[in-house]
């Protein structure tokens, strides 16, 4: 999670798994008229369990330009990419020249699928460009990052995911190389999404109140669900100004925007057979794209993936520390170099 | 609940708990800087018998967590509270009961954790909350906690245990809106034999009453990292 780490987070993102001959198609699924919705005793659709979103790893947030509006890669492309990849297939079992595997055991990879990017609208895949004042304000926070992200002064020129704070709940729930953990809890009136990074759990009241005052903003927004036949529609508002969305998700300082107070998410979670949820979530936030944006996949149960284990992010965070006891030791070290120089 | 008792809601404790589980009075907060706003207010303690019993060695390193809470406390850090300090902790939590497994979600930090209700879990590795196997015992849920850290305190004042500890927790509803709860804390590393807190918690009944975000991390950082900070002119 911090950037050291990032540039092999990246690396490890472009693996494609080695059977490249695997599932024939990442169309999302639809409901099958054989297969009935469960219920809970209480009589909502039951949507408990644990969905990772692992296996859409391989599926970039944007799409390639050069697909135009082709949602779906051909098997061809699917082959393609990767071949392209195997050349970083080493990362996880260790390089040739006898580095240490530093990603061993850490990185999930995904499964080949042919959808060609987590952005589904618009129709070209991409997220629309940010607004006049938007751009204005990304500029000035990335030449931030770009200043400081080498030699922080503080801990406030990290992101908010190397400060193991949240990366919000898209971020949370966005496929990633690892952490894809998501869980979802019922019980009368409520609906509790759980995602393994960072141990979020967002709770959902179902029971049709107001949102809580706009005075009171917070990282993961207030939620308010209600059902649309059997799909849960959340929407979330009260955002505190910080939601950072990213190309990989959320928390990379150099790519993606941060969106304003005024965001509002409009997510769907519907259950379509036993393993699988169609998620989807539209991005709204006026003061920083010009329009809205949906980005949706498949949530898929796996077999050994059914529980959520604690991650305990900032109570193991070294990396702070060791990013900012650095820093100031380089400059310490600079400073006496300097005075060496003036000596002589 | 599936012919069983109806926890579902958002509960808090009401007691002086997190500051101290045993019997106190009154006593000056760590900071003077902050007056009366953190002093510790007087307390009837929550321990079974009234003392927790440590051993002498464990007894000593009681003395110098509470000579060093003011940054040695993890609750001034934003780390995970652990069980069972998260029950008391002065921040409502939420239970999402269905007819499978339970869910308890705190506001501090979004601690969370699942209670397994099914086939028991082994705890694989240790972590701050632990790994939490329910079942119940006629009206009342029994949760056995086991694969904490041991890095977590009891509470303000320096109560702890090791990564030995075994809690087992009891909820009884004693009527619709509160709960007895009972937690039995074994671990023979710091404790010359088992014991027992008890507490009341209560239903918080505000119609508009819901968790909110204490998502704590950005309050510790000086705390934490200010000694990393670049200084002006250096």
């Amino acid at each position: 999670m911090n950037y050291r780490y990032r540039l092999i987070a990246l690396a490890a993102f472009a693996v494609t798994v080695m059977m490249v001959s695997a599932q024939p198609a990442a169309k999302t699924a639809t409901a099958t008229k054989t297969w009935k919705q469960p219920m809970t005793p209480w009589g909502d659709p039951d949507l408990q369990g644990v969905w990772p979103s692992t296996s859409m790893i391989q599926t970039p947030m944007e799409r390639d330009p050069k697909l135009g509006t082709r949602a779906v890669l051909t098997d061809e492309e699917v082959a393609q990419k990767a071949a392209r990849n195997k050349q970083f297939a080493r990362i996880e079992t260790g390089s040739a020249n006898g580095r240490v595997p530093i990603a061993a055991g850490w990185f999930d990879y995904g499964k080949p699928n042919r959808q060609a990017s987590l952005v589904v609208d618009p129709p070209d895949g991409r997220i629309p460009p940010l607004t006049p004042e938007a751009q204005v304000r990304e500029a000035a926070r990335k030449k931030q990052w770009d200043e400081k992200k080498d030699s922080p002064d503080t801990w406030l020129d990290l992101t908010t995911w190397d400060r193991c704070i949240t990366l919000g709940p898209v971020g949370s729930v966005l496929p990633f190389a690892y952490n894809n953990g998501q869980q979802i809890s019922q019980g009368p009136g409520y609906v509790v999404f759980r995602n393994e990074m960072i141990h979020e759990a967002r709770v959902i009241p179902l029971d049709g109140r107001p949102h809580a005052s706009p005075q009171v903003r917070s990282w993961m927004g207030d939620s308010r669900g209600h059902w649309e036949g059997n799909t849960l529609v959340v929407e979330t508002t009260n955002f505190n100004g910080q939601f950072f969305i990213g190309s990989q998700g959320g928390g990379f300082g150099d790519s993606g925007a941060v969106a304003t107070d005024q965001l509002r998410l409009l997510e769907r979670f519907t259950r379509v057979d036993d393993d699988t949820i169609n998620y989807e979530v539209t991005i709204d936030d006026p003061k920083t794209w010009t329009k809205p944006w949906k980005i949706a996949y498949p949530l898929r149960r796996e077999a050994n993936y059914d529980y959520i284990y604690e991650y305990a992010c900032h109570e193991g965070n070294i990396f702070m520390h060791d990013a900012l006891a650095g820093a100031r030791a380089n400059e310490k070290k600079a400073a006496e170099a300097a005075a060496q120089k003036g000596v002589k | 609940m599936g012919g069983k008792p109806n926890l579902n809601g958002i509960w808090e404790s009401l007691s002086t708990a997190n500051w101290d589980l045993q019997d106190h009075s009154a006593y000056a907060g760590p900071m003077w800087e902050l007056g009366a706003i953190v002093a510790v207010p007087a307390g009837q303690g929550v321990v079974e018998g009234g003392l927790i019993p440590y051993l002498p060695s464990a007894a000593e390193k009681r003395k110098q967590n509470f000579a060093n809470r003011r940054s040695a406390d993890p609750e001034a850090k934003c780390y995970l509270p652990g069980i069972p300090r998260a029950t008391y902790l002065p921040y409502p939590f939420q239970i999402v009961q269905s007819d499978k497994d339970l869910l308890f979600v705190y506001e501090y930090a979004t601690a969370n954790r699942q209670v397994n209700m099914g086939k028991p879990r082994e705890a694989v590795a240790d972590s701050w909350m632990g790994m939490s196997n329910g079942h119940w015992e006629g009206d009342t849920l029994v949760v056995d906690v086991t694969g904490l850290n041991g890095k977590g305190w009891f509470d303000r004042a320096g109560d702890f245990a090791s990564d030995g500890l075994h809690v087992v927790e009891r909820y009884s509803l004693t009527d619709r809106d509160h709960v007895a709860y009972e937690a039995t804390m074994e671990d023979p590393k710091v404790f010359t034999r088992p014991w027992k807190l008890h507490l009341t918690l209560y239903r918080r009944v505000e119609k508009d009453s819901q968790l909110l975000d204490f998502k704590c991390i950005p309050f510790a950082e000086e705390l934490l990292y200010g000694e990393f900070r670049k200084q002006p002119g250096k």
